[in-house]
């Protein structure tokens, strides 16, 4: 039987600042990981201990990945000191990816904030791969400032030039400085008078969890049903596999379940939010 | 099923053959309680088959308190065989208590390789409970006092011996290599029904001053009581040791831990506690269950609203550890009878 604990060697090919509080690691496990976009991974500082995350990479993408990961606790931390060269543990994937194939022919609505673009590029990447398969993409980005916003010169520029016609962008930020030429405000803003057949889209949020709220009850406001929205729900899966009980969300475990849920799935739920 | 007999001194000779392939443990009684003891060439004279349960909870042969996991980065040994363990004298509630180990453990698509390898390879010889203990709830959950499924043998204490049942090909391949040990079952079956029905109608008595709601009402209880103060006033004497998690017998939860050992790193997977403030927060800092009330309540909606759902039974066998446990003199019945 297959030891579902046990970390795979990966090599850190290269650190790249997104932000003052945020990393971007390209990894390379001795044995690939084949995530789907929205799956996590576990990520181990030998000896310390380990965290989730959601591979920020297309998972079209076979032997490397990507993690974007905010400095927030103990683990991330340590994470954020590696170099190049760096030797860190990997398992996984675990949980339920982003169901493509229901966003097929659907003009999909991506509201993220701060580091939770990170999930979101990984599906944008899925998503641009196969564009011709989905009407149309709407990238909506909040973050504080604009020295927060995550894969820059991606947001502000590459994949706006994609493929003008499908993919489109709102970018906004909470607070401005004096080279911000963009919207001003929190992400919800981005919300107000959008272009889409509501009937026939699908949002998919993720962020911390007050902005998570938040952009669930606009979208609920400006008309989406409780079906048509998809959350990235951050607990604290540590197992990662529905075993060690800390991220039970209702019946369900974040961690097999999730993360990714359709919202109408667990609106019921207490302390969802939270 | 199969019923036979044996005698005392025969199933002394069992348990000492068994040995050789088993690595048995069985309760022995000190200051009145009864504690797992590793049973050698000495056989199972001070053993005490009967009785009521043990003090600690069956999982600790199976998911123990601290395992090693896994090490950085070598190959994996989760296969490693060891010698497999036999328990004598498991009682209902520790069967029951399986159940939801089994589930959680076997459940796919990742199985746990070091509960499950302990479980398919150990021997269960489970035995009826003779005595009603003060803080044993089982009969008011809908568990009886005598194991129904899940052994490989049952022993009902009767007149100088056992009558033992099986309950799996595996048992029945013991009593079939080593049945000159045993007799025929006939004189003895009735006794041990009039034994059973007795002890479950003491107990019917015991539990009805605990006042638990009727066993399908509880979980409709729990969810009508949720946004009550009820959390609050019984989490008030709770000093968040997290001792009725590490002793109940179907709290699996644990935490993977990281450490050096002298050649490398190496992973560790220990008992964790819902009560403990840290047990679901996030880095950053949030919490879905920052007040106490909040994970007092958490615990009770696991083993009464959550395993229900999921595996249709209690994530509780009614076998009152917690209630000896617990500094903060929290009782679980009473928690129920407040519902």
């Amino acid at each position: 039987m297959e030891n579902p604990y046990l970390p795979i060697k990966t090599e850190v090919l290269d650190v790249i600042e997104e932000s003052p509080a945020i990393k971007t690691f390209r990894l390379k496990p001795d044995t690939p990981l084949h995530f789907k976009a929205g799956q996590f991974i576990e990520m181990s500082i030998p000896g310390k201990g380990e965290a989730p995350f959601t591979p920020s990479s297309s998972h079209y993408e076979k032997d490397k990945l990507e993690i974007t990961i905010m400095k927030a606790g103990r683990i991330t931390s340590m994470i954020h000191n590696l170099k190049k060269g760096d030797t860190v543990g990997l398992r996984g994937p675990y949980g339920k990816e982003y169901p493509l194939p229901e966003f097929e022919g659907k003009e999909i609505l991506l509201v993220g904030g701060g580091v939770g673009l990170a999930p979101l590029r990984a599906l944008f990447l899925a998503l641009t791969h196969d564009i011709e398969k989905y009407k149309s993409v709407l990238f909506c980005c909040g973050s504080k400032t604009p020295s927060d916003i995550i894969y820059k010169d991606c947001v502000l520029d590459k994949w706006q030039s994609l493929d003008k016609k499908r993919i489109k962008f709102r970018v906004t930020v909470d607070r401005k400085d004096d080279s911000w030429k963009g919207n001003v405000g929190l992400v919800t803003t981005t919300l107000d008078k959008l272009d889409i057949n509501l009937k026939n889209s699908v949002s998919i949020v993720c962020g911390p969890p007050i902005m998570m709220k938040f952009a669930t009850f606009k979208l609920l406001e400006v008309g989406y049903k409780p079906e048509q929205i998809y959350l990235s729900m951050e607990k604290n899966m540590s197992c990662g596999i529905g075993k060690c009980g800390h991220c039970r969300l209702g019946n369900f475990y974040a961690c097999k379940d999730g993360p990714v849920f359709r919202y109408d799935k667990i609106n019921h739920i207490h302390e969802i939010w939270d | 099923m199969e019923s036979h007999f044996i005698n005392k001194s025969n199933l002394d000779r069992l348990v000492k053959s068994l040995s050789k392939s088993y690595k048995i443990f069985a309760p022995v009684k000190s200051d009145n309680k009864r504690f797992y003891r590793k049973i050698g060439d000495e056989g199972l004279r001070d053993s005490v088959i009967g009785e009521i349960r043990a003090v600690e909870p069956i999982k600790s042969f199976y998911f123990p308190a601290r395992t090693k996991i896994a090490e950085y980065f070598s190959k994996d040994d989760s296969d490693k065989k060891e010698r497999p363990i036999a328990i004598i004298g498991a009682k209902s509630c520790d069967l029951a208590s399986f159940k939801v180990m089994d589930y959680v453990y076997s459940q796919e698509p990742f199985k746990d390789p070091f509960y499950i390898s302990k479980r398919e390879a150990g021997l269960i010889i489970s035995s009826d409970c003779t005595l009603c203990g003060e803080t044993c709830f089982c009969v008011a959950i809908g568990i009886m006092p005598y194991p129904t499924e899940g052994f490989d043998i049952n022993l009902s204490e009767i007149e100088g011996g056992y009558l033992a049942e099986t309950g799996s090909s595996k048992g029945e391949k013991i009593i079939k290599e080593y049945f000159k040990l045993f007799q025929g079952a006939e004189p003895y079956a009735q006794k041990r029904d009039s034994n059973r029905k007795k002890l479950k109608e003491d107990l019917l008595e015991h539990v009805k001053k605990s006042g638990i709601p009727a066993k399908d009402s509880i979980q409709p209880a729990f969810k009508s009581k949720f946004d009550t103060s009820l959390w609050e006033e019984t989490s008030k004497t709770c000093v968040e040791c997290g001792a009725c998690n590490m002793i109940c017998p179907a709290c699996h939860c644990f935490i993977l831990m990281d450490q050096k050992k002298e050649d490398g790193f190496e992973r560790l997977k220990m008992w964790d506690s819902c009560l403990l403030m840290s047990f679901a927060r996030v880095a950053g800092g949030a919490n879905p269950r920052k007040l106490l009330a909040q994970r007092m309540r958490n615990r009770i909606d696991k083993k009464f609203n959550f395993f229900p759902d999921t595996i249709g039974r209690f994530g509780c066998t009614g076998c009152g550890r917690c209630i000896e446990a617990c500094p903060g003199k929290i009782d679980i019945r009473e928690v129920l009878s407040k519902l």
